[in-house]
């Protein structure tokens, strides 16, 4: 367990530094996440209190990167929650995808990638990776330096596997990763054709067209009101007819949001915007 | 006095929760907030199975759920389960604690904080540690603590450890644990 625990009014200050000299805002994440996650970074780094911190990141160019690394949560597993993949991959993809020119699918936080990948290797099996254009954000430089070397968490392997092979019964994972010294190196060349962006999503403009929005247990790290704000924005980026697919148990929830998304499926958590 | 009831379990727990949601009365006047080991790949059943027999509204909640009185909150399978200050649930993917997501100390640190000397934290049967240092916090921040008596349990690793981390108010028989709820004001 966690031996250093920030106080409240310590984890306000924390949130005005970054504010200051930054230009992070991180105050309407959800409280009890992010003075955890803060304390775990304070911990990792041998900062000792709030203080250390706070003087780490004033002075320290390279800490604040790594600190929007390490914000992020990584992501737990490839493919999480089978039943959804499964959904995608016979229901949902193959009706949606062949019928369309130029099918943007965004991630506008990528964390650490296993999800980007697992979308990849989805479409690559349904043979539609051609056919669609990936757009993958992140607000750390790191993780996308990480993703595009394709570098796996090996520790995780196991439940990737697990999982893949809940969905696609006869197959098998081990065709799109190679093992090297202690780590695993996913395939690459599913995403030669993504486009990065380095971005922070709260505050920077979104992409428009878009025909997919990806953010599955993301928008968990945001209190209610900022939850409200950003999916009120993504209804201008995501196209008339469009889906956004969340976590299994985020929910849109902002007064007459019925009026711009229905949920299409009952046990999975994916929406479709409104014609009109 | 109290705000809210926070109960841990693991192996074994099962008919223990079971019997005491059965006992809690329809218009039980606090929240039960439930963090229970679980597989991870089992999203549906639990709650349906924990409803079955319970007279107060048993949930798996979305995320930033306002936390109310008479019903309980089931931590989703592969989702660590928070408490924020403003008694809103806040779910949560980050790493596992103690081999579980969801972690019992995880909901339980956050419980504490948020709801300081109003609550009540209550270890049951389980084969892990996870809870115990929960349950220390829940007594750091002023709340009343229970363990589930280690004689009774199926399997006494999760009271044996929060017995030997803090010093627990009350050690009780299930009939014991629901009587004291009976009685909670």
């Amino acid at each position: 367990m966690q031996n250093y625990e920030l106080g409240i009014l310590d984890t306000r200050n924390i949130i005005k530094t970054l504010n200051d000299s930054c230009n992070y805002d991180f105050k309407n994440y959800a409280l009890t996440f992010f003075k955890r996650r803060v304390e775990y970074i304070i911990k990792k780094h041998g900062l000792k209190n709030a203080a250390g911190f706070n003087e780490k990141i004033e002075n320290d160019k390279n800490f604040k990167d790594l600190f929007l690394k390490e914000i992020c949560v990584e992501t737990t597993e490839m493919f999480r929650d089978p039943s959804l993949w499964r959904y995608l991959k016979d229901n949902f993809l193959p009706k949606l995808v062949p019928n369309t020119s130029s099918f943007k699918i965004w991630f506008p936080e990528v964390s650490t990638g296993e999800e980007l990948f697992s979308w990849a290797i989805l479409l690559n099996e349904l043979k539609l990776l051609d056919k669609v254009q990936l757009i993958a954000s992140s607000i750390s430089n790191k993780n996308i330096e990480d993703i595009k070397e394709g570098v796996l968490i090996s520790k995780k392997i196991e439940s990737n596997n697990a999982n893949f092979e809940r969905i696609f019964s006869t197959k098998n994972l081990t065709n799109y990763y190679s093992l090297k010294d202690d780590k695993a190196f996913l395939d690459t060349s599913l995403i030669k054709n993504t486009k990065f962006l380095k971005q922070n999503v709260i505050f920077d403009e979104f992409p428009k067209g878009i025909k997919l929005v990806v953010f599955r247990n993301q928008m968990i790290y945001f209190n209610q009101i900022l939850q409200e704000r950003f999916v009120k924005s993504l209804h201008s980026s995501i196209v008339p007819g469009g889906h956004l697919i969340i976590g299994n148990n985020e929910k849109i929830d902002y007064w007459n949001c019925d009026k711009d998304y229905t949920q299409i499926c009952k046990s999975e958590s994916i929406f479709k915007k409104k014609l009109s | 006095m109290y705000k809210a009831v926070i109960i841990g379990g693991s192996a074994g727990s099962f008919q223990v929760i079971t019997k005491i949601l059965n006992s809690l009365p329809e218009n039980f006047n606090f929240p039960v907030i439930l963090c229970l080991h679980r597989l991870k790949h089992v999203r549906s059943g639990f709650v349906e199975a924990l409803s079955i027999k319970s007279n107060i509204p048993v949930i798996e909640p979305f995320d930033k759920d306002s936390i109310k009185a008479g019903t309980a909150y089931l931590a989703p399978s592969n989702y660590h389960m928070y408490i924020e200050l403003n008694k809103r649930i806040a779910l949560s993917t980050e790493e596992v604690v103690n081999h579980s997501r969801p972690s019992i100390d995880l909901s339980f640190e956050t419980a504490a904080l948020a709801y300081r000397d109003k609550l009540l934290g209550i270890i049951l049967s389980g084969a892990n540690k996870d809870g115990a240092y929960g349950l220390k916090k829940v007594k750091q921040m002023g709340g009343t603590t229970i363990v589930q008596d280690p004689k009774e349990c199926q399997v006494s690793t999760m009271t044996d450890a929060s017995l030997k981390m803090s010093k627990v108010d009350h050690i009780l028989s299930t009939q014991q644990i629901i009587n004291f709820l009976l009685k909670l004001k």
